[in-house]
Formats: C-alpha cells, sequence, structure tokens
C-alpha cells in the first residue's frame, strides 16, 4: 500500500484498565491527526468541517464508555484501527464516510412529520440510518 | 515551440540586478529563524484569544462560561475525552503537535495559553 498509518499496530493485551483507557486516548489523538488527510482524500471540505468529525470520531468512542473489561476494550481498539487504516488507506468511498459519520449521528431523513409514528423498531431503524 | 517561445522571452525579459552590500546577508535570516526570541512571535493576548475562541466553539461548553482560568472538567463539565478533544482542537488552531505527556498535562485554558504562548513552533 502506498499509504499506511504508521505507528497504529495490534499490541500486547492491556494487563489493566489504565493501560486500555491510555491507549484509548493515543487512538483517538491518532484518528484526530489523521482528520485533514481525510478530508483531503475523500474531498470532505465542502460537507463537513474538522471539529465536527473530531467529535464524531469522540462520540464513537463515547457509544462504548460503560465497558470496563480491557480485554472487550482491546478488542474495540483493534476494531477502531481496522476503520482507521481503512479510511486512511481509501479503502472506502466517500458516500461511506458521509454516511456513517458525517449524517450518520443524525439520521438520513431529517423529516420529522408525524407519519414515521409506527410500532415497528425496524422501521424506525430504517428511516433512521444504514449503519447502527 | 518551446524553446522558441523561451528564447523570445527571454530577448525581451531584464531583471533589474540591485544587490546591495548592506542588504545581502546570508546568515540573519537563519539566524532569526533558529532563535528563540520572541519578537516575531504570537503574542500573549493573541494566544489567549485564539484560545477561548476554540474552546467557546466547542460543542459542549457554554461560551458565557469561558474565560482564561477555567478548568476544562471542574469548570466546564467536560470529561477527559472531552479535554483531549479541545487540546486536539488546539493542536490544529496553533499548528503544533503536542507529545503525549505535556498533552496529559493539559487541563485548564491557563495552562493551554501558557504551553503554547511558549512553544517556538505556534503560529
Amino acid at each position: 500500500m502506498a499509504f499506511r498509518l504508521t505507528g497504529l499496530k495490534v499490541s500486547p493485551n492491556s494487563a489493566t484498565l489504565e493501560e486500555a483507557r491510555a491507549r484509548v486516548f493515543d487512538f483517538f489523538k491518532a484518528a484526530c491527526r489523521s482528520i485533514p488527510s481525510i478530508m483531503e482524500i475523500y474531498n470532505l471540505h465542502d460537507v463537513v468541517t474538522e471539529s465536527q468529525l473530531r467529535s464524531s470520531v469522540a462520540s464513537e468512542i463515547r457509544k462504548h464508555a460503560q465497558v470496563s473489561n480491557p480485554k472487550v476494550i482491546d478488542l474495540l481498539l483493534f476494531k477502531g484501527m481496522e476503520e482507521l487504516g481503512n479510511i486512511t488507506e481509501h479503502a472506502k468511498q466517500r458516500h461511506h464516510i458521509i454516511g456513517q459519520y458525517v449524517v450518520g449521528g443524525q439520521g438520513l431523513v431529517q423529516d420529522l412529520s408525524a407519519k414515521d409514528q409506527g410500532n415497528s423498531d425496524f422501521l424506525k431503524k430504517f428511516y433512521n440510518s444504514n449503519y447502527f | 515551440m518551446a524553446s522558441a517561445l523561451r528564447g523570445a522571452l527571454l530577448c525581451h525579459l531584464r531583471v533589474p540586478v540591485a544587490l546591495s552590500r548592506s542588504n545581502w546577508d546570508p546568515l540573519g535570516s537563519v539566524a532569526r529563524f533558529m532563535s528563540s526570541g520572541h519578537d516575531d512571535h504570537l503574542t500573549k493576548e493573541e494566544v489567549i484569544h485564539r484560545v477561548l475562541d476554540v474552546v467557546k466553539s466547542f460543542p459542549k461548553v457554554d461560551p458565557s462560561k469561558v474565560t482564561p482560568d477555567v478548568h476544562f472538567q471542574k469548570d466546564l463539565g467536560l470529561d477527559s475525552l472531552d479535554s483531549v478533544e479541545i487540546v486536539m482542537a488546539l493542536e490544529e488552531e496553533f499548528k503544533l503537535e503536542i507529545p503525549d505527556k505535556e498533552a496529559d498535562k493539559i487541563d485548564s485554558c491557563n495552562l493551554a495559553i501558557e504551553y503554547i504562548h511558549n512553544h517556538p513552533l505556534a503560529s
């Protein structure tokens, strides 16, 4: 690959929660530092700002805030690094990034009228986003 | 074609050479670039202003609460991930790369202003 994010590799398991926590911050910093190049690769300057992407990465991390098992955190970190690697290697396309990280939080359909008020959980998720 | 154009251009171009001895200072600019003097550096007021702007623009922060002495977690009610996010935003604003050890210590506007003001590469 022409471009590979150096410094991101699978490391031995975290022994303590503190170590895992420090690794999460390292990962977050690595992700934040690659945001300018990601905006360049996927030509995102007209749809999103760097700080919005940063908040979106932080909210992805915060989804798992209640996890307290270091092994689980390591696994989630590995998945995060894989995702970051894929993104920085341009293994994705522009609409993946926009769908998951730009509009992902607010939902693809911005129509808030009363017609979506069904009982079906599936439909609600369907209207909301492709990415769960 | 290109060489003909180049020849035609060179025939008509005259670049005035004004190399006065007093201005010729091959090492001066390098020495200034390497020096740690604060002459062409950011002023403290500018650093304070820009740091506060970055913190105020953070979505979870109430802009009216932000002062130069504010502590990210105690006063603004942010968590540790938020303060890392602010530090990353400051890195981007001032074109810096703050090493992890220093980044962990920055937990208030005061420390951030101090660190950035003393950093030679902040711009």
